[in-house]
């Protein structure tokens, strides 16, 4: 048995005890429609056959909260625009249809990579580009944004996490999953761009397994926990899943034991991720987790430990830049119901055959982790 | 920095295989039994290839200038949409190709992501990058089974 599947066991045995699942007040579902844009005429992606959608997932919240609805963003992944502007468009595009929700969102959560190698150029650009959001804007760092400087531009631009807020009767938490790698650099006299380099990449070796909640900032959640009632709505955004998917690509945080510890004694536990580029579902113990897609591009399914509750996303066109991409729209409901949609630019999002799905040829596809970067 | 160390140990590793008989052509081929120091150098040598392969599919910089190519103009690298090669499936070409519109080959499909996603300059086809870029996919994959034409 491969070091994988004993953790991916332990997981199952000390997360999914028997009933344990999320509140039975709390309940999933998806619906898939046509975007107004679509309605009113979208030429471009017509032209290319593909069309926005939103995607929504349905989760009930107890009993005497307010409905709201708020919007995500992330991995944006943006470059300096005089070397690539694919991905500014799109994370224009992702902007626009934000502010043009009507009614606007409660606020807009920027769920981390807003960069792709933590230029200041980079975060400042996208900072001008979320200019064209108005209403209440709150972030979390992804490891992009993070290891030029350590996190100095994105804190001082953006703010740092943790931090938590109550809203219409739910508590919100930001986390940071992202600044926590240790120190492969200082031994190997690298220099920042270096460091920003091997993290930028997912399927590096030396960054090794880097996402993780922390000691320090589980004490502070617990705090910031310790006064919620335990029957009343958490939601947690992150940039990492707070579960084991995938370790390699550090589809997971390496503490989520102590994370489940710490989010065990709450019945409605949602988690909100991004850092997969993909549509992800899962429950483990008492938490709910979905993962968001990207406006930059769409990762692979890893080829092993995809959540079973996952509904797989549809192969896209790697020619079509807009394909398979896009953010999210989160609603809660005051009849105990959040609905989080999935606005991809296509008009089917989720495969419906094994041919056509993203996990489609994982029966049959057995890698190795890269060689050439153990220096 | 990295690349070049990778070529003087291309270099070292050519002239070991020469020393061995690896590189005396085919008159001498499978003349006979092969030593354990010549099958060591033939894996050296492929494996070698599999690290250029790495460093081209993750962009690095100095090894695209050593071989004189540029994979994408626009900062993209083949391994941002297929970290450990995955959904290259190579396993599966030749196959009919939907985006092409043709039956294709593995070298085909990396031209065609070369030109389209990643906004480069297409390779030549027999190329040293060529070549190496498909020993690393290849390599990544090598305990997938053969399904040629699946789509």
């Amino acid at each position: 048995m491969s070091d994988r599947e004993h953790l991916r066991r332990e997981m199952d045995r000390v997360l999914r005890a028997p009933g344990e699942r999320p509140d039975g007040s709390i309940s999933l579902t998806r619906r898939t429609f046509l975007h107004k844009s679509l309605l009113q005429g979208a030429a471009g992606a017509a032209a290319y056959g593909l069309f926005p959608t939103l995607s929504m997932i349905d989760l009930a919240f107890a009993q005497g909260g307010q409905g709201f609805r708020f919007a995500w963003v992330s991995d944006t992944h943006l470059y300096p625009k005089n070397l690539n502007t694919r991905f500014v468009e799109k994370a224009t595009r992702a902007f626009k249809d934000v502010q043009a929700m009507s009614p606007p969102p409660d606020f807009l959560i920027f769920g981390g990579d807003l960069g792709q190698l933590g230029d200041p150029v980079e975060l400042q650009l996208g900072a001008d580009l979320l200019q064209e959001i108005k209403v209440k804007k709150v972030f979390i760092p992804g490891e992009h944004d993070w290891y030029l400087d350590m996190g100095a531009t994105w804190n001082r631009m953006f703010g740092k996490a943790p931090w938590t807020f109550d809203h219409k009767g739910v508590r919100i938490v930001g986390l940071d999953t992202v600044s926590h790698a240790e120190d492969f650099w200082t031994s190997r006299k690298m220099t920042a761009k270096e460091r920003m380099g091997h993290m930028a990449t997912l399927d590096g070796t030396l960054g090794g397994a880097w996402a993780a909640v922390g000691a320090e900032q589980l004490k502070w959640l617990n705090t910031a926990l310790n006064d919620w009632p335990k029957d009343k709505p958490v939601l947690v955004f992150s940039h990492n899943p707070l579960y084991e998917y995938y370790p390699p690509w550090n589809f997971w945080v390496r503490d989520w034991r102590e994370v489940n510890e710490t989010l065990k004694p709450f019945a409605n536990v949602t988690n909100i991720h991004g850092h997969v580029h993909q549509p992800l579902y899962n429950e483990i113990g008492k938490l709910r987790s979905i993962g968001m897609l990207a406006t930059s591009w769409p990762w692979p399914y890893a080829p092993e430990g995809v959540p079973v509750l996952t509904r797989a996303m549809i192969r896209v066109d790697p020619g079509e830049p807009f394909d398979g991409v896009g953010w999210g729209l989160l609603t809660t409901s005051a009849n105990a119901r959040t609905d989080a949609e999935y606005k991809m630019w296509r008009k089917e999002v989720f495969a419906t055959t094994q041919v056509d799905s993203g996990t489609g040829d994982n029966d049959n596809q057995i890698l190795s982790p890269r060689i050439a970067d153990r220096i | 920095m990295v690349s070049a160390k990778l070529h003087e140990s291309l270099i070292a590793v050519a002239l070991l295989a020469l020393l061995l008989g690896v590189g005396a052509g085919p008159a001498r081929a499978h003349k006979e039994a092969h030593t354990a120091e010549q099958l060591k150098a033939f894996e050296d040598v492929f494996m070698e290839q599999v690290k250029i392969g790495d460093l081209l599919f993750h962009g690095d910089p100095g090894t695209q200038k050593s071989l004189g190519v540029q994979l994408s103009k626009t900062g993209m690298a083949c391994a941002m949409c297929h970290p450990y090669t995955s959904d290259t499936h190579p396993y599966q070409f030749p196959k009919f190709q939907e985006q092409m519109n043709a039956f294709a080959t593995l070298r085909d499909m990396i031209n065609w992501c070369i030109e389209k996603p990643n906004e480069g300059e297409k390779i030549d086809a027999n190329s040293d990058a060529m070549k190496a870029l498909e020993a690393y996919i290849y390599w990544s994959n090598r305990n997938s089974k053969l399904e040629p034409g699946v789509h």
